[in-house]
């Protein structure tokens, strides 16, 4: 029997079968793409030395390595389920029949979270992931002229791919204001959180406001008043933080939407409306763990908003309270994906221990460090508080 | 936001109005809410919709949201063919 079953080909799941397989366990990875390296494929940005992050190269780079160490691979697999047998071994039902283990990692990612707008069920409504995947790893363009809706890092990110892949965007907007965009569709709020990502925009000027913004609340609250209804470009994107879309328009798929201009706290400016001719929407509301699979195994949850929401109990060494169950990369909170790949080979290295074959204290305690420095080093941060959430987690 | 008819459950076509009534008559549980309306009930299994509706119950209730995950969630976690799941 298999020692160590891996669900996603992700950067965890990929990093984690490459620490498992060199310290000889035999190990084999499931994924329901038809591709290995899980979001990674999307990837596109520039670091601050000026190097790019090219996602392709890097999933391919830990592909490569895998394959070398006799990895057995099963792409376009869906899990479905999970069992553990006698309480000794766990088999896992896809698509393609069934497939046994004594240990399990799930490294299944996260799901992105769309907002409710009215018309964003026409056809060309997309989330923003689904345009990424279009443009950046099947080279087709979403549309000729689209709009963005949420403004956040992650719908920043993919937009400037998105220009960079020579889509032509009219910009990132907020969603109208109601319950379910609490946070994400008043100007104020927003402004704070875009503060948290001011290293990541070239200009200047953004960045010197930005700084003294998030020291002052008068600046804050300035700096929000004088904000340009035509919005700051970042990267080439304008990003318009006093214009909301009403409604997306169209009879048999997106012909436009409805824009209006909003003051500090989100109120519609009232004879602001205007309709922009578009063919397609991405609308971006951030991302959860995609955690099902860890639930049916039974592993305890908590709550936790700055990891991104519910996400499975684990101990720091990514091991849950379910005996011979893991987790690693995203499916544990929201993080970039080196963190994904720290994380990853911590639980390799943490499986192959349980397993005798590693009894090297050393070795765990040095994969532990660097997740937390890769963490506390990371360009992105998906939200201000993760190392507050961590803590929530690991003491 | 004007439009209360804006869709919350796309499997079900469920919306935020009839979600928001429910609460309202009820004061319920996402998994009464679910039981009530068929929200989160369709064929993607709840993926796209379970966090909203979480959220309109912790707004309703005024309760934070609890540690628990609210709807439970129930193999097949994707959709499967009936040939897949056991038959001939
Ligand atoms: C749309 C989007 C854009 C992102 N952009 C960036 C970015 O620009 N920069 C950045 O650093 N991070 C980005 N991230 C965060 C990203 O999640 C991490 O960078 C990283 O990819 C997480 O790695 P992972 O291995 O945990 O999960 P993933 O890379 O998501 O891999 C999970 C894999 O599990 C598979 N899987 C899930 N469920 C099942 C199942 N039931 N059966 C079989 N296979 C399954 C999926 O197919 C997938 O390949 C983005 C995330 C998303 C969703």
């Amino acid at each position: 029997m298999i020692d160590c079953l891996i669900v996603g080909a992700g950067p965890a799941g990929l990093s984690a079968a490459i620490a498992c397989a060199e310290n000889g366990l035999s190990t084999m990875v499931l994924d329901e793409f038809m591709k290995p390296g899980g979001r990674l494929l999307g990837q596109l940005h520039e670091e601050p030395n000026g190097i790019w992050w090219n996602g392709i190269d890097e999933a391919e780079k830990l592909y490569q390595r895998a394959k070398a160490l006799s990895i057995s691979f099963h792409l376009e697999t869906s899990v479905c389920h999970l069992e553990k047998v006698d309480g000794k071994y766990w088999t896992l039902h896809t698509d393609k029949g069934k497939f046994s283990g004594k240990n399990l990692l799930i490294a299944t990612g996260a799901a992105e979270q769309s907002l409710p707008i009215p018309g964003w069920t026409l056809p060309g409504v997309m989330s923003i992931g689904a345009a990424q995947v279009m443009a950046n790893v099947h080279r087709v363009k979403p549309g000729h002229r689209g709009i963005v809706i949420g403004v956040n890092v992650l719908s920043a990110a993919i937009a400037r791919e998105l220009l960079l892949a020579g889509v032509n965007l009219e910009g990132i907007v907020l969603p109208p204001r109601y319950l379910l965009t609490k946070g994400q569709s008043e100007p104020k709020d927003v402004f704070q959180s875009l503060l948290h990502m001011v290293h990541l925009a070239p200009s200047h000027l953004m960045k010197i406001g930005g700084k003294m913004a998030l020291k002052s609340s008068f600046i804050r609250k300035m700096a929000v008043g004088t904000y340009p209804k035509k919005g700051f470009k970042v990267w080439g994107m304008p990003i318009k933080l006093k214009q909301t879309v009403t409604e997306i328009i169209g009879k048999e798929n997106v012909e436009g939407v409805k824009v209006a201009s909003v003051d500090s706290s989100g109120n519609i400016i009232e004879g602001s409306e205007e309709i922009l001719p578009v063919d397609f929407v991405c609308i971006s509301g951030g991302l959860y763990p995609l955690a099902e699979l860890v639930s049916l195994a039974g592993c305890p949850f908590k709550y936790i908003p700055s990891l991104g929401g519910h996400v499975p109990v684990h101990d720091h060494n990514m091991q849950t309270p379910v005996e011979g169950l893991y987790v690693a990369g995203n499916v544990t909170g929201i993080e970039s994906a080196k963190v994904a790949m720290a994380q990853g080979h911590l639980a390799g290295l943490s499986i192959s221990s349980q397993k005798n074959k590693v009894s090297d204290g050393e070795a765990l305690q040095n994969a532990r460090e660097s997740v937390v420095s890769t963490r506390t080093n990371a360009l992105i941060h998906f939200h201000p508080d993760i190392l507050d959430g961590r803590r929530r987690l690991y003491g | 936001m004007e439009n209360e008819n804006v869709i919350i459950c796309r499997c079900e076509e469920v919306t935020f109005k009839e979600i928001c009534d429910t609460l309202k008559q009820y004061n319920c549980s996402s998994r009464e809410v679910k039981l009530r309306t068929r929200a989160a009930m369709g064929y993607c299994g709840g993926r796209s919709c379970r966090s909203f509706v979480d959220t309109l119950v912790a707004e309703f209730s005024r309760r934070p949201r609890a540690d628990d995950v609210q709807l439970k969630y129930r193999p097949p976690v994707r959709p499967m063919p009936f040939k897949t799941l056991g038959g001939e």
